[in-house]
């Protein structure tokens, strides 16, 4: 067998008590473009920051052409000629669009004649769709085209390799195709390319092989055709591989629960019945970052005692959408309403201080301090007997923090810390929670804890907005459904019929078929 | 962090007019010197020191996002081995201020790979440390005369030699700062800055720049620091090693513009004449520089260059 093109051996990456890289390996072959699927959090990116050596991993060996490239910084392998695109665009932003491929182009060839940088680099960008563009400050270049100018940049530095992170997200259906044609002619010019993506149209009419990862581990392997093909991969795409399991979890440690759904539409209804205004309600909210449109038009309602869970891929807007409710994003257009008031614009404490705690994606402990200390900020101001009595009942949710109720906060497992930060969120009594994506990044068994944790919240009766990219989970514990796309609200209604609905594997898979 | 606000103008080329501005400028000084009184001399030996600083520093900071706090440290060490090399050596005056750049820069590479090792603020702090603990040695070390510091064994050259001197300076200043932020390098320079991670992955390496233009700015600030040691015949180090000169040139780019090829000629002008204008109240100076301070921060991040700039653009339609 020849040399491989670019060869990863047993990596494991931890960052903490977290593995996100968990003895992955792969081989890319000469001429060879290999696709790298797997839900959010399954270590895409990592393997991509391992392979172009912005991470160095933890074990395992990478070698690029037959030579060991494991210890070398990311500037060597890319002088080497491993280009990377970013899946969230870094560009120089105070330089024009041309600088910033000729960033490359100079580095790479310090004395080469200038005339014939910048020709490089213009057919570079005309190639891209850029060409318009190339004397444009970065700042004021748009979101997609930022992406593109990922590609280009990664271009102009010649290389043998490509690392492609997410350059279909976002794009609308013509332009997928111009990157699919983008991608088909670079295959004369770069030796092999590494395509991960979402977009399965891509990944399907591009890669000849797929290396699927799921909770950092090598899932399935083979051609793209197979692959795509099978139901192990479309039932982990849509988090259903513990489907059967966690349903018996659930009914024997929830003894009295007549299994979620049944129960749950009465609890909502009559709520609704007895107050006049929804907790928390969202009108037209729209918002974004700089040209970026993030959120496109937002309506919502969380009724009190009711669980509301936003569904969507990633790039959707979900995150986006728990910090306008935070208030830590102001919305462009639109209102936030909370008991039928106007916060729209309000600083986020003060929103906090309504009663609407955040559970944040990346949980956000504070390190210095210990279990005890995190769960206890939040409730500063209540009587010691109150803050006593909600600590017991934290502890009682999550018996795991009791026994660390003295470690510091960011020493435990990534579940843990996510326990934590729920935790924290109940501490200061709130009236509605906002948890965003708090299955990113755990194991399947810490999910189920914590989704068992959440089921008994919601027969406590706790109102919960729930910002998720695991669909089944989500609807075993929602009353009722949004699945975004594109900022904006693609299918809405309560969860079981949603579940049934053919709309929902299409939305959330992208082009499934 | 306000640093990272940078102008995008200054990834434009300049426009070639604007590029003649600082030669004419120079060369109409030079010719001028025989004409001017010494007070003028005096005034502008000042302007020049401070202007040559505050390129460098500009430089740095502006266009290298190296915000360094540590300018009084190569000051310092400039104005010391100027000393030493005419004191223990006599070497000419010349010979001594080029050996003083040289040292600077040699110990910006002897501290390169402790700094860079901490970014953005974590740098910043860093710098201010290096020249507060460098103050404190040449304080407590007696070899290099203590707190009272060391006199040059020789007279100073005249004003008007030393004003001649100064001016040389600067030319060779914008001549490096015309290099540094017109060529390839700049490009480097600012892709580094503006996201070192995302440059390293496009092939660029970060720490060689870095250190090369913080050599480089070393370099100039040694100049200039030893000439100013040898106006003063005498280099002691809470004067030469003192936090003033960073504040100073701090405040120098600040209010003329950081990351703007005009901002410190303006700054430096202006930070000149209100200290000029205020001589004889000198509280009333440093309470009215700091509230300018607050108010540019404040109202004009990109300093009087770059209010002028905004507002021209804004007129430029009208007319």
């Amino acid at each position: 067998m020849s040399v491989a093109l670019l060869e990863a051996d047993a990596l494991v990456m931890r960052y903490g008590g977290v593995t996100a890289t968990d003895h992955v390996s792969l081989r890319l072959n000469r001429g060879e473009v290999l696709g790298v699927i797997g839900p959010n959090g399954a270590g895409k990116s990592t393997l991509i920051g391992l392979l172009g050596g912005a991470l160095r991993p933890s074990e395992g060996r990478i070698r690029f052409d037959g030579e060991d490239v494991t210890a070398l910084a990311a500037s060597e392998r890319a002088r080497k000629g491993i280009g990377r695109t970013y899946q969230i665009p870094r560009p120089f932003l105070d330089m024009t669009v041309r600088e910033n491929l000729l960033a490359a182009r100079f580095s790479l060839h310090p004395f080469g004649s200038g005339a014939q940088a910048r020709q490089a680099c213009d057919a570079i960008l005309e190639r891209c769709g850029l060409a318009d563009a190339a004397q444009w400050p970065c700042r004021e270049l748009p979101l997609l085209r930022r992406k593109r100018l990922e590609v280009a940049r990664a271009l102009a530095l010649e290389p043998k390799v490509l690392l492609l992170d997410e350059v279909g997200a976002g794009l609308v259906d013509h332009e997928v195709s111009e990157l699919i044609e983008l991608i088909g002619s670079l295959r004369s010019q770069v030796q092999g390319i590494i395509v991960i993506e979402h977009v399965l149209r891509v990944v399907r009419e591009c890669c000849e092989r797929l290396l699927v990862i799921h909770f950092g581990k090598p899932f399935a392997e083979g051609s793209t055709k197979d692959v795509l093909a099978s139901h192990e991969v479309a039932a982990v795409y849509l988090g259903t591989a513990h489907a059967t399991q966690r349903d018996h979890d659930a009914t024997t440690a929830l003894p009295g629960d007549t299994t979620g759904n049944a129960t749950a539409a009465p609890v909502a209804t009559a709520a609704t019945g007895a107050v006049r205004a929804p907790v928390l309600e969202l009108r037209g909210i729209c918002a974004g970052y700089g040209q970026a449109r993030v959120l496109d038009g937002v309506d919502l309602a969380v009724w009190p005692g009711q669980v509301v869970a936003i569904l969507g891929t990633n790039g959707a807007g979900k995150t986006t959408l728990s910090q306008v409710i935070s208030g830590t994003i102001r919305p462009t257009a639109g209102t936030l309403l909370v008991d039928g008031h106007d916060v729209t614009g309000l600083p986020a404490h003060r929103i906090a201080r309504l009663g609407l705690a955040q559970c944040l994606e990346g949980r956000r402990i504070f390190a210095p301090l210990t279990v005890e200390e995190n769960l206890l900020l939040p409730a500063r101001s209540v009587a010691a007997a109150v803050r006593a009595e909600r600590l017991e009942r934290v502890y009682a949710l999550f018996p795991d923090l009791k026994e660390r109720r003295h470690h510091a906060g960011t020493a435990m497992s990534g579940g843990q810390q996510q326990m934590l930060a729920i935790g924290r969120a109940l501490m200061s009594q709130p009236r509605l929670v906002v948890f965003d994506e708090i299955s990113l990044g755990l194991a399947p068994i810490m999910m189920d804890r914590l989704y068992l944790a959440l089921a008994q919240l919601r027969q406590a009766g706790m109102t919960m907005l729930i910002v998720e990219q695991d669909v089944e989970r989500a609807l075993d514990l929602a009353d009722e459904v949004h699945i975004m796309e594109y900022g904006r609200f693609a299918l809405s209604g309560p969860a079981a019929p949603i579940r049934r609905d053919p709309r929902l594997r299409h939305l959330y898979v992208g082009t499934a078929d | 962090m306000t640093v990272r606000n940078l102008d995008l103008a200054a990834a434009a080329p300049p426009r070639p007019m604007s590029r003649l501005i600082a030669p004419a400028a120079l060369l109409a000084l030079a010719l001028a010197t025989p004409l001017l009184s010494d007070y003028a001399l005096e005034i502008g030996f000042r302007l020049l020191i401070l202007l040559t600083l505050a390129e460098a520093w500009n430089l740095l900071a502006g266009y290298g996002g190296l915000v360094s706090l540590g300018t009084a440290s190569f000051v310092g060490v400039g104005a010391y081995v100027l000393t030493g090399a005419v004191n223990q050596f006599g070497w000419p005056y010349w010979a001594a201020i080029a050996a003083g750049g040289c040292v600077a820069a040699l110990l910006a590479l002897g501290v390169s790979k402790a700094v860079f090792r901490l970014r953005g603020l974590y740098f910043t702090v860093a710098t201010l440390a290096l020249a507060e603990a460098l103050r404190l040695f040449m304080v407590n070390h007696q070899g290099f005369g203590g707190a009272t510091g060391l006199f040059l064994a020789v007279d100073p050259p005249g004003l008007r030699h030393l004003f001649w001197i100064a001016l040389s300076l600067v030319v060779i200043t914008t001549a490096v700062m015309s290099v540094a932020t017109g060529s390839r390098f700049s490009i480097l320079l600012r892709a580094v800055r503006d996201d070192e991670d995302a440059a390293a992955q496009i092939g660029v390496r970060p720490f060689r720049i870095k250190l090369a233009v913080f050599m480089l700015a070393s370099f100039l600030m040694g100049l200039a620091g030893a000439t100013q040691g040898l106006k003063l015949g005498a280099v002691e180090p809470y004067g030469m090693f003192g936090v003033q000169w960073t504040v100073n040139v701090l405040s120098v780019v600040i209010i003329g513009g950081q990351g703007l090829r005009a901002g410190p000629a303006v700054g430096a002008v202006f930070v000149v004449a209100l200290s000029e204008a205020l001589a004889d109240y000198p509280a009333l100076h440093i309470a009215i520089t700091g509230l300018i301070m607050i108010l540019v921060i404040r109202y004009a991040p990109r300093g009087l260059v770059g209010l002028a700039r905004t507002r021209g653009q804004r007129m430029a339609p009208l007319s």
